[in-house]
């Protein structure tokens, strides 16, 4: 295969999985013997032809694959295909629910509570019923307490690859000597 | 309140987030907060809070035990024979605070994520993009959680009227504090467990073991355990009738 055609295959391959495209998914779907080139090499020709044709959409790495987007211009005539709350912000109490499942997953409902010193009921159901986190398991100890984590949709919400590319946490030892400098 | 502000709670995601605002706004230092005055405005903010939604009314209130308690214990003279070790008792308390900060801090990180990422759409359709709600739609990539939401709908359809059978059972405290006197007055050591052994009804357990709390208290008996969850040894206290 050609590297023309290598691209329309990969092309093809985005238009149609139902999950984000990942390297090890694309080697399965060539076939054995076909020695193509590397899927991310691919990615990298498309984005930059999409580019120079001015099309509406890109190919972003999300969730350990690739897919197909569209750029922000649309988002005004886009959001008319949907229902309201699909695309409603999340408050601020379901962003710190969220923050704190994402940095110490696989947590319990208390672990969350006792950090931030609040009933985390009903943020921690949004954030189940919008699938942005999903129930893995349960704790080994008394009370077998539900645990934790964060989803695939997660990573895809927050355009995010992995959950080692979550934003940095700041170290207790950092905010106290700002806290230190503030007060002189 | 000594501040011309009104704030409303509703601001606040929970007493922490009000403590760190107070914190904030007063330029307060986090290693040495003044415990007195910022229980004092805390107060006036769970007074608001008690109109409110009562759930949330409820976190308040416990940190306001809190602070009071944390209040109290500075009071109490340090011991001067000089044991370093004594911890501040504000130091849990700020160990929390800032335990809560990092993570406020990185929910804002992720606020500013989702703004940047609203406008994409993905080929893939995300699972809040949904155009209209689908009854037939057939279920794919069940979670647990989803499960769970069915059983739950579907119990509602299988309540039973709960009645429950009342039986009286007589048994008194004061009974079983007798009871535990006559045994120590024949045998100096006895065995909670092997005393428990005799009984039969939960509810008679219950109120034997608040007996031995009740005479603990009263220094009639003491208590001795060599591990959690070991045997209770029972002897006679000070005040041993």
């Amino acid at each position: 295969m050609n590297k023309t055609e290598l691209k329309q295959v990969v092309e093809a391959l985005l238009i149609a999985s139902p999950e984000p495209l990942t390297e090890k998914r694309y080697q399965a779907c060539m076939g054995e013997g076909e020695t193509g080139l590397p899927l991310a090499e691919l990615i990298e020709v498309l984005n930059k032809e999409y580019a120079k044709s001015e099309r509406a959409f890109f190919i972003k790495e999300v969730a350990g694959g690739y897919q197909l987007v569209s750029h922000a211009q649309y988002e005004t005539y886009i959001k008319g295909l949907f229902s309201k709350a699909g695309k409603l912000r999340l408050s601020q109490a379901a962003l710190e629910t969220l923050a704190i499942v994402a940095y110490r997953q696989p947590v319990t409902r208390t672990d969350i509570e006792s950090i931030r010193g609040v009933s985390s009921d009903s943020s921690l159901r949004t954030l189940l019923d919008r699938k942005l986190l999903e129930i893995r398991g349960r704790e080994d100890g008394p009370g077998r307490a539900l645990l934790y984590r964060t989803s695939t949709e997660f990573l895809q919400y927050f355009g995010l690859n992995s959950v080692k590319d979550l934003p940095k946490l700041r170290e207790v030892e950092d905010i106290l000597s700002e806290e230190q400098d503030e007060l002189v | 309140m000594t501040q011309a502000h009104r704030i409303d709670l509703e601001m606040f995601e929970g007493p922490l987030d009000l403590l760190l605002f107070l914190i904030k706004r007063d330029e307060l230092n986090i290693y040495d907060i003044p415990i007195a005055s910022i229980t004092r405005d805390f107060l006036s903010y769970v007074k608001m809070a008690k109109e409110l939604r009562l759930h949330t009314a409820g976190d308040f209130v416990l940190m306001a035990a809190t602070l009071m308690k944390i209040k109290a214990r500075m009071l109490l003279p340090l011991d001067s024979d000089g044991d370093d070790e004594i911890e501040d008792p504000r130091t849990e308390l700020m160990n929390m605070l800032l335990e809560y900060k990092r993570y406020k801090e990185a929910s804002e990180a992720f606020a500013t994520l989702e703004r940047d990422q609203r406008p994409h759409y993905y080929h893939i359709p995300a699972p809040w993009n949904e155009t209209q709600e689908d009854p037939t739609a057939i279920l794919e990539d069940v979670k647990l959680y989803d499960i769970m939401l069915t059983f739950q709908y579907l119990l509602k359809n299988y309540e039973d009227p709960v009645t429950h059978t009342v039986a009286v059972e007589e048994v008194t405290l004061s009974e079983q504090v007798g009871f535990l006197n006559t045994l120590l007055r024949s045998s100096a050591k006895i065995s909670f467990l092997e005393v428990l052994s005799r009984f039969e009804s939960r509810l008679v357990v219950v109120v034997t073991f608040l007996a031995v709390l009740e005479m603990l208290r009263n220094h009639q008996i003491k208590v001795r355990q060599s591990e959690l969850f070991d045997d209770l040894l029972i002897s006679r206290g000070q005040k041993f009738e």
